[in-house]
């Protein structure tokens, strides 16, 4: 496929950290936008000292998890506490579409690149601002990591077994997802750039995205004043039974059975060649089933148990019955599903070694996705500086040696 | 609203349950005018769901579906009937793209595979969204939610204890992550059809998505490179501590302090005492290496301050732990409510009732307060009869029929 890609011609200023900042502008950038983060050895991006490092070698260009979330952003180094870093960076909102920032509100102001200064440097700018709990309101000053932004939405409350506490996720759920509908803020904000010519500030609030997911708890107090507790991989509305993950051959191997319909369990009995106890009044009807789930889960464990989770998810899809793996790590790498879509790949970083990220991940029939290696830090700075701003060698030069370039 | 943002792009959904339905209302929430086509008497599946005020059961009062719904059209068609599908394909001649989750093969049995799409419409953009994706051996596999999130990785290697089953969210989590990236990369798509040079199909497994962006951008490139990959702990993320969710006097409490300045914040707010200011664990890592010591000693502390106070003492100290909040204490928050948030929809069935606001705000074009999801069939008339001119005796005998 050689076709051009959706979002050619566009052109972001990336200053998000950590990682919903990155994987927004990753997002824009696979689908065809020319997208720079803009950092700073001066202050190093933590993401870029989380191990483990290529090569096992600890260095801020090295970070395996830096280079498959910032994949596809390139990079500009510029110390944000120097004047004149601040006047480059305008310089190069100025030829942008897109300004992107994750920071507590405030901070792009204090760095001297706030809304109103930017529109003064580019009237049409579409700033898109992602702070935790959004640029106003009580909270608007909160601190949070995707981690423990959770925690704001009621999400993590109804995480974990039935009748237990609550469990953590334990890895920030909450920034690539904000990262990924991000993408879709800034794009309907330039498409109502493109119609009227008007730019705007794009209030995104992490908090109140991830509380989307909150939706069918939250109807539930609305209309019954019930707020949810963990229910374990129980259907969140008690609309299917058996809904949960049973134990397999192996180690820490397990299957996921999902079964909604009056046939998907007449495929899951016929699956188990018909037990006695399945033909019990307490799991006639799904009604009866989901009133029982707890001892029907127990029964099906105890099915499951001798398996192989894979074997036995072909044999139910056989039957019609919605069952998969669940995969770990290492299948990730190696299942066919996953191998025959092309889901990971190796590519080669600038500084030379083999890395394995993720590609496109989503797949489109009528262009390739420009996926490209995590960049080095300032990697793109000759480029930026001197052929886009017109820096000559010379004022190049100096600005490396005062560390304004940094 | 003449000025939202996605004004004039025309969407016809054809989904049941979450991740259509939820890509579809993004596309709905700012402007886009979307028909939602539902099986004739039964419906989208959700409406059977819930929940539903008092726990009565009601196909107009679901409220699952009055949230994934809001801002839509809606009518009733049988696809699965030659006529039926005749109809589908007269909206989706001048629509812009169609949202759909069925399963590939059910699309190839009603005659509505992408190349017979395409065949009515070239500029359509086809946004499928499936547990599994459009290809692979698993893309003929039935699936839900459930099945997607746990093949994606993300409960094996971060929700659960050791040695028991890995966990969900307690939501549809895999339906919403890929509902987000469809309506991302479906916008795009539309946005840059005359640059690529028409509609396209654009293929959203549930599961890859999370696989990629959430659990492989920390885990495949190790994996990789050292042949060695982690699994769920059930007290947190190892890389560091404080990291976990810790019981508290009324509740729980997310404890995070990580960098440098988090960290000294955190160990002002308890008091300085002697264990936390140990010189090794001003490193991050090193905490996390010693998150067993570490946490029985936050927890005391924890045990006896309240979750508010302990967000507020955390936060001022510049130190990101929050409060573990309950439902009910998220939608009775002032910031919510003050952000227009947590607003109340007027609905035929239902009466007032609290909802969502839409995800974020486009501050440069606003968009109306929310419009209730549709009723079953509630505007036949108008898309049928206005949009596509059918005379009403033609309507009458489809009705008849069973197509509508």
């Amino acid at each position: 496929m050689e076709n051009a890609r959706p979002l050619e011609g566009i052109r972001v200023a990336n200053f998000g950290w950590v990682w919903a900042g990155p994987v927004l502008g990753q997002t824009l950038a696979f689908l065809g936008a020319e997208v720079y983060k803009i950092e700073s050895r001066a202050r190093i991006d933590m993401m870029r000292t989380l191990p483990p490092f290529d090569g096992g070698v600890r260095d801020p260009n090295r970070s395996l998890s830096n280079h498959a979330c910032w994949a596809s952003n390139g990079s500009v180094s510029l110390d944000l506490k120097k004047p004149e870093a601040v006047e480059l960076a305008l310089e190069l909102v100025a030829t942008c579409d897109v300004v992107a920032e994750n920071f507590v509100p405030g901070v792009m102001e204090g760095f001297g690149l706030g809304y109103a200064k930017l529109c003064e440097v580019k009237p049409d700018i579409v700033m898109f601002s992602m702070p935790t709990a959004g640029l106003t309101g009580p909270l608007r000053d909160i601190r949070s990591y995707g981690l423990s932004l959770t925690g704001t939405t009621g999400l993590d409350s109804f995480v974990g077994y039935v009748d237990g506490p609550p469990i953590p996720m334990e890895q920030a759920f909450a920034d690539p997802f904000n990262g990924l509908l991000g993408g879709f803020a800034v794009l309907a904000a330039l498409r109502h750039r493109d119609r009227t010519g008007r730019g705007q500030h794009v209030d995104y609030s992490q908090q109140e995205a991830v509380m989307q997911l909150v939706g069918p708890a939250f109807m539930d107090y609305a209309m019954n004043g019930r707020s949810a507790t963990p229910m374990g991989n129980r259907h969140p509305l008690a609309a299917a039974a058996p809904h949960g993950v049973f134990p397999c051959a192996g180690d820490d191997r397990w299957i996921s059975i999902a079964v909604a319909e009056e046939g998907e369990w007449q495929g899951l009995v016929r699956a188990m060649d018909d037990p006695e106890w399945a033909r019990a009044a307490e799991f006639v009807g799904l009604e009866q089933r989901v009133r029982n789930i707890g001892s029907l889960h127990e029964r099906l464990a105890a099915w499951t148990l001798g398996f192989d989770d894979r074997a036995l998810a072909e044999r139910l899809q056989g039957e019609g019955v919605a069952a998969a793996p669940v995969m770990n790590v290492a299948d990730l790498l190696e299942d066919p599903h996953y191998r025959a879509r092309g889901t990971f790949i190796e590519v080669r970083h600038p500084l030379g070694f083999k890395e394995t990220i993720y590609g496109a991940y989503v797949k489109t029939s009528r262009f390739e996705a420009d996926v490209r290696p995590g960049p080095a830090i300032g990697q793109d700075n000759e480029h930026v500086f001197k052929e886009l701003l017109g820096v000559s060698d010379a004022r190049y030069r100096r600005l490396v040696d005062e560390k304004v370039i940094y | 609203m003449p000025d939202a943002a996605l004004e004039g792009i025309s969407v016809v959904e054809l989904g049941q349950g979450v991740s259509a339905p939820y890509c579809a209302r993004l596309f709905a929430d700012y402007g886009a005018d979307v028909v939602k086509v539902e099986a004739p008497e039964s419906g989208d599946v959700t409406r059977c769901w819930g929940p539903f005020p008092g726990d009565v059961p009601h196909l107009e009062k679901s409220g699952l579906f009055h949230f994934l719904n809001t801002n839509k059209r809606g009518v009733t068609l049988d696809v699965a009937a030659a006529a039926g599908r005749e109809i589908l394909f007269r909206l989706l001649e001048r629509a812009d793209v169609l949202i759909e989750n069925n399963l590939p093969m059910q699309m190839r049995d009603l005659g509505l595979d992408y190349a017979a799409l395409e065949g009515v419409n070239r500029n359509l953009v086809v946004v499928s969204i499936t547990p599994f994706g459009q290809t692979g051996p698993y893309s003929e596999w039935k699936g839900y939610d459930l099945n997607a999130f746990h093949l994606s990785g993300a409960s094996h290697r971060y929700c659960g204890l050791p040695g028991q089953a890995p966990l969900e969210h307690g939501t549809f989590s895999a339906d919403f992550y890929g509902a987000a990236a469809a309506a991302t990369w479906g916008l795009a798509a539309t946005m840059g059809r005359e640059r690529v040079g028409g509609g396209q199909h654009v293929d959203v497994s549930c599961a890859e998505a999370i696989a990629t962006t959430f659990v492989g951008a920390h885990n495949i490139g190790a994996y990789a490179q050292d042949g060695v990959y982690e699994r769920r702990t059930g007290v947190g993320m190892r890389l560091s501590a404080p990291a976990t969710i810790l019981p508290c006097k009324d509740g729980h409490v997310w404890m995070l302090a990580i960098e440098p300045g988090q960290w000294k914040g955190l160990v002002e707010v308890i008091g300085n005492p002697e264990w936390a200011r140990v010189e090794m664990f001003e490193d991050m890592f090193v905490r996390g290496q010693n998150a067993d010591i570490i946490y029985p000693l936050l927890e005391e502390w924890t045990l006896q301050h309240d979750k508010l106070e302990i967000m507020e003492r955390c936060q001022a100290a510049g130190c990101p732990a929050t409060a573990v909040t309950t439902v009910e204490e998220a939608a009775e928050h002032p910031h919510l409510r003050e952000r227009g948030y947590v607003l109340e929809v007027e609905h035929p069935e239902l009466g007032r009732t609290l909802s969502l606001a839409p995800p974020f705000k486009l501050t440069g074009s606003p968009t109306a307060p929310p419009a209730p999801a549709p009723l079953l069939g509630q505007h036949n008339d108008d898309v049928y009869g206005d949009r596509l001119g059918m005379r009403d005796d033609a309507l009458a005998r489809l009705r008849a029929d069973g197509i509508l």
